[in-house]
C-alpha cells in the first residue's frame, strides 16, 4: 500500500507531465498515418480519454459516477443546437459552451446529491443518465427526440474550417490535451483536499475542511470535461444521437478508468487506449465481440488489481532498476495521496 | 504513447489484412464485401441474418467458379464487423472497412447506424446497400447510398387496406419502443391507418421493458378495435400479444413492422393465441424463395438465419454483385453505382421489382420487390398474400 | 374502478417479480459488498437451463426449475471461489470482474442458443376473471414462490448458524473473522445462494414473459433501484421497495404512458434519495 508520507508532494506530478506529453504526441497521428482505421480508433480513444478524466476526478474523492453519458449528452446537444439553430461554428465558443452547459447543470445538482455516499451516489448518477435519455425522447421539438440532431455545419477554428478526418482528429487531440491540463491542474491544486476526502471524509470534515465545497468543485469540473468529450463525439459524427449517450455506455468509461488504474492520471489514458483499440479489433468477430471485451476486462482486473498503471508502479518499485534521479520517484506517477491499491 | 499506439494499430490492421488475403492467392482477382450490422446485444438477430445473406451470396459466386468481372473470375469474400446498433459503432466499422480497402458495404440495419455511416461513406466513396426506416435513410445528398427495401411508407398502406377489409376496425392502438427503432415506424404506420379513416393512437414503451401488463392496460383503456405491435422486437411482441389476450382483448392484432411471426407465436403461445393476426412479410415466400434456404444449407453446411429479412438481404447483395459484373470493375465505385442504378430490379428467386424512392426520399435508389401480407385467421395460418412491389407513390 | 384494481394487481405481480430479483442482489451486496453486474446474466442463464432441461431432456418443469437454481448456484460458487474472492476487498475491481463475466455469459448464451426466443411455456395457463378484473394464474405461482422464498431466506439468515455467520461478516468483517468465521468458505456459499435465487427467478419468470439472450440488461437496473431504495442488505427493505417500485411502475405507465412512466419512476428515485440519503429503510452506508 502506498503511504502518503512516501510520496513527494512538492514535485509537480510526473504522471501529469507525462500525460500531457503523451497526449500531445497524438498530434502526430494525423500527419504520420493515412489509415482511416487508425484515425477512427485514435479519435474514439481521445474522446474516451476526455470522458474518462471525469471518472478519474470523481474517483479522487472516492465517488463512482455513472453520469458521464448524461453530461456528455448535455455538452454534445448544446453544441449541436448552437450549430444547427444558432449557426455558431466557432470552435472556441463551442468548446466553452460544451464545458459550461453541463457544469452549470452540475452546480445545483451537485449541491443536492453529493451528500450521498458510496453506492447510493452510484445509483443517483445512473438514474440521472436514464432521466436525460427520457427527456430527449420526450422533447422531439428541441432535441430531435429519438432521431437525434443531424446535419450540423462543420466547425471552424480561427477561420480554418475543420472538416476532414485529419483536422477533426487534430482538433480532438487539442481538446484532450486541454482536458488533461484541466484535470492535472484540478487534482494537483486540490490534491490534499481530495486525498483527505478519499481517505476519510468524516475525519476531514471534523478537522474543518469544508468538504462539500471541494466535492462540488470536482463534480462541476468533471461534468464540464464530460461535456467536452460529448462535443468531440458529436463533432466526429456531425450528429447528436441518443444512442451515443446510452446509460449502459457509462460502464465503458468506468472500465477505462479502473482497468487503466485509478491511482494516476495516466490510468485513464492507458485504459482508454487499450480498451477502445481492443473493442475495435474485437468487433470484427461479430457475435463474439462483447464476450471478448468482457474476457479482456476480467483478465485485466484479475492480473492487475491496482489497474495497469498502479500495478506497473508496484512492479517497478519492487523489481525495476532505480530511477536515474533517485529511488522512489516512481511515486510521482501516482496522483499525490492516492493509494495504489494492491 | 501516440506513436506506439499508432504502430500497434497499423500492425494489427496489417495482420488482419494478411490473414484475410491468405487463401485467395489462387483466384486472379478478389471482391471484398464489407458487412456492417449489429451482431451482439438485443438486436443481434438482424445483423446475423444480414451476415448470413452476404456470406451465402459470396459462396454462391465462388461455387460457380467466381464472379465474372470483365474477362476475369473473381473470388468473393466478406468481412463483417459488429456495429453495435450505435452511430459511432457503424462509423468506426466503416473506417475500418476503408482501411482494408473495402469499397462496397452491405448493411447496416438500424437508423442510428445509417446516420453514423453515411458521412463516412460520402467522404470515402463507399457504396452502401443498407436498411433503416428513418425518414432520411437515403437521399440526394448521399448518392452512393442505396436502400435494400422500402420502409413503411412503401408497404403500410396496402396492408392496412387488406386488414380493414377483413376486420373493419375503426380504432387502433400502436405499441412500439420509444427509441428510433420504434418511433420512425409506428408514426408512419399511424399515418397509413389514418389515411384509411382509422383512428390511430401511438403508445411507446421504454426499451428493455419485460412485463407489458401496464402498457397494455393503458392501450386497452382507449377501447381499440385492433392493436398493432409495429416494430416491437419479436420477443416483445410475443409477450404483448400474450398479455393482451390475458387482459381479455379479443380483437385482431397487427404488426406493420417486420417479420418474426414464428418467434412471436412461440413466445405468445401458438397461433391460437395470435388468433387474428396480420403482418408485413418483407419477402413473398414461395418455393422459389425457400430454395434460397436450401442453398444456404448446402453451401454453408448450417441452418439459415431464422429472420426472414435474410431473403431480402440475399436479393440486395446479389444486386450489388451483379452491378460489379456489369461495371466490369471491382474498385471503381462510381462505375459500380451507375451500373446498379441502371440494372433492372430482378432476382432469380424473388422475381421482378422496381427502383423507387423518388417521391419519399428524393432519390430513386430503393429496391422494391414483391412483398407479402401475412394473415392468421381464427388461429389458422393463411397463405401469405402476394403484393406487387411497392411503388412508393 | 376496474382499471384501478387491475393496475394494482399488475403492480403486485411486478412487485413479486422484482422482489425475487432483488433478493439475491441484496444478499450479495449486503454480505460481500459487491455490486453484482452479472446478476441479470444468472437470471437469463437460469431461464435457458430450465428451457434446455424441458425441451431437450424432457424433464418435468418443476424439476427443471430446481436444476436451473442448482446450476446457477454452482456457477456462482465457482466464480466467487476462483475469481471474485481474490479481489473481494476492492469494490471497483469486483464491479469490473462481474461486468466482464456478464458480457461473457450473455455472449455464450447468444452463441449457444441463438438470438431468437425459443418456445418455453409455463405449464399452467388460464386467467381468473370477475367482471373486468383479471389475474393470470401464473401470477399466483410467482407470488407464492416469491413469498416462500423470502420467508425461506429470512429463516436462513436469522435462524441458522450459516445465516448468523453471514450476517456477522456483513456487519463487521474484521471482528467476525477474529472470532473464527472464514469468509473464504462462507462467501462462495453466500454468492452461490444469491445466484441460485437469480437462476430460480429466471427459470420461473422467463416462460411467463420471454426468454432471449439479452433480457438480463434490464434486470440489473431494476434490481439495483429496488435494493438501494430499500436500504442496503435489508431483506425486508428490499421486499417492500420491490412492491413500491412495482406499484409506481404500474400506475405511472397506465396513467402517463411508457416513457413518461419510466421518467416518473426515475425522478421519484432521485427525489427519495435526495430526501433520504440511505434509502427508505436503510441505516448503514457502505462504500462502493
Amino acid at each position: 500500500m502506498w503511504r502518503r508520507a512516501r510520496s513527494i508532494s512538492n514535485v509537480v506530478g510526473l504522471g501529469e507531465i507525462l500525460s500531457v506529453v503523451v497526449l500531445a504526441l497524438a498530434f502526430v497521428i494525423p500527419v504520420a498515418s493515412d489509415s482511416p482505421f487508425t484515425h477512427s480508433v485514435a479519435n474514439q480513444t481521445l474522446i474516451a480519454i476526455t470522458a474518462t478524466f471525469s471518472v478519474y476526478i470523481m474517483l479522487r474523492m472516492d465517488l463512482l459516477t455513472f453520469a458521464v453519458p448524461a453530461f456528455m449528452g448535455l455538452g454534445g446537444y448544446a453544441v449541436a443546437l448552437a450549430g444547427l439553430r444558432g449557426g455558431v461554428t466557432d470552435a472556441v465558443a463551442l468548446t466553452v459552451l460544451s464545458f459550461a452547459v453541463p457544469a452549470l447543470v452540475a452546480l445545483p445538482l451537485g449541491a443536492l446529491i453529493l451528500r450521498l455516499r458510496g453506492v447510493y451516489f452510484v445509483l443517483v448518477t445512473f438514474v440521472l443518465t436514464e432521466i436525460l435519455l427520457l427527456v430527449i425522447f420526450e422533447t422531439p421539438g428541441l432535441t430531435g427526440g429519438s432521431n437525434g440532431l443531424v446535419g450540423m455545419p462543420p466547425i471552424d477554428l480561427f477561420g480554418l474550417s475543420i472538416a476532414d478526418n485529419r483536422q477533426v482528429l487534430a482538433f480532438a487531440a487539442g481538446i484532450t490535451v486541454l482536458a488533461a491540463i484541466i484535470t492535472a491542474a484540478l487534482t494537483r491544486y486540490y490534491r490534499q483536499h481530495f486525498a483527505s476526502i478519499e481517505e476519510n471524509e468524516v475525519l476531514a470534515q471534523s478537522l474543518g475542511l469544508v468538504v462539500w465545497r471541494y466535492k462540488v468543485i470536482g463534480f462541476v469540473v468533471a461534468a464540464g470535461l464530460s461535456g467536452m468529450a460529448g462535443f468531440l463525439l458529436v463533432n466526429m459524427l456531425l450528429t447528436a444521437h441518443p444512442t451515443s449517450f446510452s446509460p449502459i455506455s457509462s460502464v465503458n468509461y468506468i472500465a477505462y478508468a479502473i482497468v487503466g488504474g485509478r491511482s494516476s492520471i495516466l490510468g485513464p489514458i492507458i485504459g482508454s487506449t487499450l480498451l477502445v483499440w481492443a473493442a475495435n479489433i474485437f468487433s470484427i468477430q461479430g457475435e463474439y465481440s462483447q464476450g471478448l471485451f468482457g474476457l479482456l476486462i476480467m483478465i485485466c482486473v484479475t492480473l492487475a488489481k491496482g489497474g495497469i498503471v498502479g500495478t506497473a508502479i508496484l512492479l517497478w518499485e519492487r523489481y525495476g532498476p532505480a530511477w536515474p534521479w533517485g529511488a522512489a520517484r516512481a511515486s510521482g506517477l501516482a496522483a499525490d495521496g492516492a493509494r495504489v491499491r494492491p | 504513447m501516440g506513436n506506439r499506439f499508432h504502430g500497434a494499430t497499423t500492425m494489427a490492421a496489417t495482420a488482419l489484412a494478411i490473414g484475410l488475403t491468405v487463401g485467395s492467392a489462387a483466384a486472379q482477382c478478389e471482391l471484398k464485401l464489407g458487412v456492417i450490422g449489429v451482431m451482439s446485444g438485443p438486436a443481434a438477430q438482424w445483423g446475423l441474418a444480414l451476415r448470413g445473406a452476404a456470406e451465402l451470396v459470396a459462396a454462391e459466386a465462388n461455387a460457380a467458379g467466381g464472379l465474372p468481372v470483365g474477362s476475369q473470375k473473381c473470388k468473393v469474400s466478406t468481412v463483417s464487423i459488429d456495429s453495435k446498433y450505435t452511430a459511432e459503432g457503424a462509423a468506426a466499422a466503416a473506417n475500418n472497412m476503408v482501411s482494408q480497402g473495402i469499397k462496397l458495404i452491405i448493411g447496416p440495419i438500424g437508423s442510428p447506424e445509417m446516420t453514423g455511416l453515411k458521412p463516412i461513406a460520402n467522404r470515402n466513396n463507399l457504396l452502401v446497400m443498407g436498411n433503416g426506416y428513418a425518414k432520411d435513410a437515403i437521399g440526394p445528398q448521399w448518392p452512393l447510398v442505396f436502400h435494400q427495401g422500402p420502409g413503411p411508407s412503401g408497404w403500410a398502406a396496402p396492408i392496412v387496406e387488406v386488414a380493414k377489409a377483413k376486420f373493419n376496425m375503426k380504432k387502433v392502438v400502436l405499441i412500439a419502443p420509444n427509441d428510433q427503432g420504434g418511433t420512425d415506424i409506428a408514426s408512419v404506420d399511424a399515418a397509413a391507418y389514418k389515411k384509411h379513416g382509422i383512428e390511430a393512437i401511438e403508445e411507446y414503451y421504454q426499451r428493455g421493458t419485460t412485463n407489458f401488463a401496464p402498457i397494455i392496460t393503458r392501450a386497452l383503456n382507449a377501447k381499440p378495435d385492433a392493436v398493432d405491435t409495429a416494430s416491437s422486437p419479436p420477443g416483445d411482441a410475443g409477450i404483448i400479444i400474450k398479455q393482451l389476450r390475458q387482459a381479455g382483448f379479443a380483437g385482431p392484432i397487427g404488426r406493420l413492422g417486420g417479420p418474426g411471426t414464428e418467434e412471436i407465436a412461440r413466445v405468445a403461445g401458438g397461433y391460437e393465441v395470435l388468433k387474428n393476426f396480420y403482418w408485413y412479410e418483407p419477402v413473398y415466400i414461395d418455393d422459389k424463395v425457400r430454395a434460397i434456404a436450401e442453398s444456404y444449407k448446402k453451401l454453408m453446411n448450417a441452418n439459415p438465419p431464422e429472420n426472414n429479412l435474410f431473403f431480402q438481404w440475399v436479393s440486395a447483395t446479389r444486386m450489388v454483385t451483379k452491378a460489379v459484373t456489369k461495371a466490369g470493375t471491382v474498385d471503381d465505385v462510381k462505375k459500380i453505382a451507375d451500373a446498379l442504378r441502371s440494372l433492372p430490379v430482378e432476382d432469380e428467386n424473388m422475381g421482378k421489382g422496381l427502383w423507387i424512392g423518388k417521391e419519399f426520399f428524393g432519390i430513386n435508389q430503393e429496391l422494391s420487390f414483391p412483398f407479402g401480407i401475412g394473415l392468421i385467421l381464427d388461429g389458422k395460418m393463411q397463405p401469405v398474400l402476394r403484393h406487387e412491389a411497392a411503388t412508393g407513390k | 374502478m376496474e382499471g384501478f384494481v387491475n393496475t394494482a394487481l399488475i403492480g403486485v405481480s411486478l412487485g413479486a417479480q422484482y422482489a425475487l430479483l432483488a433478493l439475491g442482489f441484496t444478499l450479495i451486496f449486503g454480505i460481500l459488498g459487491v455490486v453484482n453486474f452479472a446478476h441479470g446474466g444468472f437470471y437469463v442463464l437460469g431461464g435457458y437451463v430450465a428451457y434446455a432441461c424441458v425441451q431437450h431432456l424432457g424433464v418435468p418443469y418443476p424439476i427443471a426449475v430446481m436444476v436451473a437454481a442448482l446450476a446457477t448456484a454452482g456457477l456462482g460458487y465457482v466464480f466467487e471461489y476462483f475469481l471474485l474472492e481474490h479481489l473481494i476487498d476492492n469494490h471497483l475491481a469486483t464491479l469490473m470482474l462481474t461486468l466482464g463475466f456478464y458480457l461473457v455469459m450473455a455472449t455464450g448464451i447468444l452463441v449457444v442458443f441463438g438470438p431468437e426466443s425459443p418456445e418455453f411455456r409455463f405449464p399452467i395457463s388460464g386467467t381468473l376473471r370477475s367482471g373486468g378484473i383479471y389475474i393470470p394464474l401464473e401470477n399466483f405461482v410467482v407470488l407464492s414462490v416469491c413469498l416462500l422464498t423470502i420467508v425461506g431466506v429470512y429463516l436462513l439468515m436469522y435462524f441458522t448458524d450459516f445465516g448468523r455467520a453471514l450476517r456477522a461478516l456483513a456487519d463487521d468483517r474484521p471482528v467476525a473473522m477474529a472470532q473464527g468465521l472464514r469468509p473464504g468458505i462462507l462467501f462462495p456459499a453466500a454468492f452461490g445462494l444469491a445466484t441460485g435465487l437469480a437462476g430460480l427467478t429466471g427459470a420461473l419468470v422467463t416462460p411467463i414473459l420471454s426468454l432471449a439472450p439479452h433480457i438480463g440488461d434490464s434486470v440489473l437496473a431494476i434490481s439495483f433501484i429496488t435494493v438501494i431504495l430499500g436500504g442496503l442488505g435489508s431483506i425486508g427493505g428490499a421486499t417492500a421497495a420491490a412492491f413500491i417500485v412495482g406499484m409506481v411502475e404500474a400506475f405511472s405507465s397506465v396513467y402517463l404512458g411508457g416513457s413518461k412512466g419510466a421518467l416518473t419512476l426515475f425522478t421519484l428515485v432521485l427525489v427519495i434519495l435526495v430526501v433520504r440519503p440511505s434509502g427508505l429503510f436503510g441505516r448503514e452506508v457502505r462504500g462502493a
